[in-house]
């Protein structure tokens, strides 16, 4: 408990877990809107406007929540984690200053005027807003993601005199291949959280009877989006980033599998179990076999090695979590292509709003794209221990070391009492919003001056 | 090279310093300037769709700062630890009320929230003038090449200093002072009315005190860190720096006299920079200054990244400024002149 470590790992947990429930929503329903301004553009018919108004409302309290809640997360780099950046700092520098120059200023100037600015800006320019912060949402999330590719994967640096890294090839750093898949897993599974979001407001339109137009667009725009996106996430983005595991983080492969005895080939793959880390097995297994070799490798006669292939030392430090994240994950993944897929056929076949128990289950599943989310992210994290840059530095060398345990459990203790009353404003606010549903007057008023600064504008003769 | 980054890191600082500067003087006041539920409306919609990319100066210059100096971002970031954390849930609470304030009709709901803004805004500016104070007084650096601040411990400026003593009290209370008059001459140019009368008084009687309260901090500041006005004084880039804040001065006084708004306002704004800029260069090589021993400080040359990254990150930083500019002056058209109350 005096070990500093522990706390700035769960400060850091807890604050990336919290802020990343924002931003899987804002990248997700940001192509929703761009998507229906472009056809309300095309089109000019009233759904789709609305659609999109209505919907950025919940995206502005979503992105400020994201803001807000993201604002330390740079910081900790330098308050918690100093010797890593000092360390690395050199490298992974390059593609935070980047977020910030890119895709930060980006955003911030585009935001208000995708929620508050539709009369003044006129459908053209407005449209062109929710591209903007589309694009930006999504640059930001490839810098972050290349960031952590390099510590799950370095590739692009040197090592200086002084022993700190620096960065030797730019390009082989921000194209580094782990990079490009684990973006690509991850986006869409941000899409799947915005789709099941939109299909389970649908849904509830739906049963409720209400806004059947709005309801059916909701339903048919989300479920297939959801379809889409779910199937992707599973292949190729989650098969290619299995063998990448595979083949580059062989201790971690072996954990998330919860398999402890090397086997020559027809590897099986476990579908339930529990580790038993003391008496290295797996307790109640269920197993399908040989799945294991071809899922990481391709073909059922390859070997994979169990964790008594590794010295202690190297094993990843909570083979428990590791185990059960991994296959929340990918367990959750595959039933969200069960659950789209007969949403989709049920769409196929015109009784998608009609359908009652499903309709039910639509508007219930939408916290589970969360847990896959966090779970995806808590795999890839934990898989990377005890490393903080896979082979180079150690997660226990890299803390503040000048930061004692006392205030590290201060801000923790803070950060905790502040989030838990972000997290209820965040839940009664969108809640609200969202239960008025589409056709209800919004009462939020715009913070910029919306209509009043727009008359005043009018009569000096600037639209 | 390095010169060169310590100037665009202070180019960030400075920028951050007014745009938001304006913001966090704007609404420390906004109580002040504005009674019903609609003037306050209208302070808000002053402050305006562009907040956000203001605070964003800040945190760019946090990334700037990390590629640019790695070892001195994370020896003053440990450092600071909890003065930063207060700054983030300063920041944190300014944000969210701004946005959940106007969700509900409420009248108890939006009066809690611009309370919650005012507080926030009035915490900011104290906490960035502190760290502005701590900055020119220097930080323990001992020979462990590390330093951890308190909040406070014996109230002086040499040895083992804490963030607050009657130094850097002076100048956030200062700085308070400044950013209030600033966000005070930015309201009288973007709003009518009475808010525009309130703000006009308030912007005489904040810049009076700023006139009573600025020699003595420099005096003060003379006091503890003499060599930042040698080294000013000696460097051309500095006297353009109070030249600046001299055509500033002048042009508030005179564009308050005259009523144009937008001459006393650009003002301000060359104040201000002008201002930094002779700090930014009174203070250059040095990053962080040793309360201890002087030999322990931290400069530029010590702190600074491999001259391959610097040259790398130099390939993309000016476009990507060139276009942070385009995203402003997009909105900035289509937002600009005087906002009215309703």
């Amino acid at each position: 408990m005096y070990d500093p470590t522990l706390w700035h790992r769960l400060q850091f947990a807890f604050s990336i877990v919290y802020h990343y429930l924002f931003p899987q929503l804002t990248m997700g329903l940001a192509w929703f809107l761009v998507f229906w301004k472009w056809r309300a553009l095309r089109t000019g018919e009233e759904r789709y406007a609305k659609a999109a108004r209505f919907w950025a409302r919940i995206f502005g309290l979503n992105f400020a929540m994201g803001v807000v809640t993201g604002l330390p997360m740079e910081f900790q780099f330098g308050t918690n984690w100093g010797e890593f950046t000092k360390f690395s700092g050199g490298v992974i520098g390059q593609t935070l200053a980047m977020e910030g120059m890119f895709s930060f200023f980006l955003e911030s100037a585009l935001v208000g005027a995708l929620i508050w600015g539709e009369q003044r800006l006129g459908p053209r320019r407005h449209f062109l807003a929710a591209l903007g912060v589309a694009i930006g949402s999504w640059l930001s999330g490839y810098f972050i993601i290349v960031t952590n590719a390099f510590m799950q994967h370095p590739v692009g640096h040197g090592m200086s005199e002084d022993g700190t890294l620096h960065i030797a090839d730019l390009s082989d750093y921000l194209l580094n291949p782990w990079g490009l898949v684990q973006f690509a897993h991850n986006q869409m599974a941000a899409l799947v959280t915005g789709s099941f979001v939109v299909t389970a407001l649908g849904a509830y339109l739906a049963l409720r009877g209400r806004s059947a137009e709005q309801a059916k667009l909701y339903l048919r725009h989300g479920a297939l989006a959801g379809l889409v996106a779910s199937v992707l996430v599973a292949f190729p983005t989650g098969d290619l980033q299995a063998k990448l595991v595979a083949k580059h983080q062989e201790p971690s492969l072996a954990a998330m599998e919860g398999r402890f005895q090397t086997l020559p080939s027809m590897v099986e793959i476990t579908l339930i179990g529990q580790p038993n880390v003391r008496e290295r097995r797996l307790d109640n297994p269920i197993k399908v076999p040989g799945m294991l070799s071809f899922l990481a490798f391709g073909t059922f006669h390859s070997g994979v090695r169990g964790l008594e292939a590794f010295p202690e030392s190297e094993w990843p430090t909570n083979i428990e979590l590791l185990y059960y994240s991994f296959h929340v994950m990918a367990g959750l993944g595959t039933l969200f292509i069960l659950l789209m897929g007969i949403a989709n056929l049920a769409r196929w076949r015109g009784r998608l709003e009609t359908t009652r128990p499903l309709l039910w289950v639509l508007m219930l599943a939408f916290p589970f794209p969360y847990i896959a989310n966090t779970a995806g992210w808590i795999t890839a994290e934990l898989g990377r221990q005890p490393w903080l840059i896979w082979g180079i530095m150690r997660t226990e060398d890299g803390a503040s070391k000048i930061v004692s345990s006392g205030n590290v459990l201060f801000t923790l203790v803070g950060l905790t009492g502040m989030y838990f009353v972000l997290g209820l404003l965040y839940l009664f606010l969108v809640g609200h919003e969202a239960l008025r549903g589409p056709d209800a007057v919004p009462h939020s008023h715009s913070p910029y001056g919306e209509p009043e600064a727009l008359s005043a504008a009018k009569e000096k003769g600037t639209p | 090279m390095i010169e060169l980054w310590f100037g665009i890191l202070g180019f960030m600082l400075i920028m951050f310093s007014v745009l938001e500067g304006w913001d966090f003087g704007a609404g420390a006041l906004h109580l002040l300037v504005a009674k019903t539920s609609a003037e306050r409306r209208q302070v808000i919609a002053a402050i305006g769709p562009l907040w956000t990319w203001h605070e964003v100066w800040l945190l760019a210059a946090g990334g700037t700062f990390m590629v640019a100096f790695p070892k001195a971002m994370a020896t003053a970031f440990a450092g600071y630890y909890l003065a930063l954390w207060l700054a983030l849930w300063s920041f944190m609470l300014r944000g969210i009320s701004l946005e959940v304030g106007g969700h509900l009709p409420d009248p108890l709901w939006q009066a809690f929230w611009d309370l919650v803004f005012a507080v926030a805004n009035v915490l900011l500016a104290i906490v960035f003038g502190a760290a502005l104070g701590n900055v020119i007084r220097g930080v323990p650096l001992d020979e462990t090449g590390e330093f951890t601040l308190a909040f406070f411990t014996h109230f002086g400026v040499r040895g083992r200093v804490g963030i607050l003593d009657w130094y850097t009290l002076s100048v956030a209370v200062m700085t308070l002072l400044l950013l209030c008059a600033h966000g005070a001459t930015y309201l009288t140019l973007k709003t009518q009315g009475t808010v525009h009368e309130r703000s006009m008084r308030w912007a005489r009687r904040l810049w009076w005190a700023v006139a009573v309260g600025f020699p003595i901090v420099t005096l003060e500041t003379s006091s503890v860190r003499p060599e930042i006005f040698r080294a000013a004084a000696e460097r051309p880039l500095a006297w353009l720096g109070l030249l600046a804040a001299l055509g500033g001065l002048g042009a508030l006084i005179t564009g308050r006299r005259l009523g144009r708004e937008q001459r006393a306002f650009a003002g301000s704004c060359a104040i201000i920079v002008g201002l930094l800029i002779v700090l930014g260069v009174g203070l250059f090589p040095v990053l962080l200054h040793s309360t201890i021993a002087p030999e322990f400080s931290m400069t530029a040359q010590q702190a600074a990244s491999s001259p391959r990254g610097l040259q790398l990150a130099l390939y993309w930083w000016p476009p990507a400024m060139l276009l942070a500019f385009g995203y402003m002056m997009f909105i900035a058209r289509q937002f600009r002149g005087k906002v009215r109350s309703s």
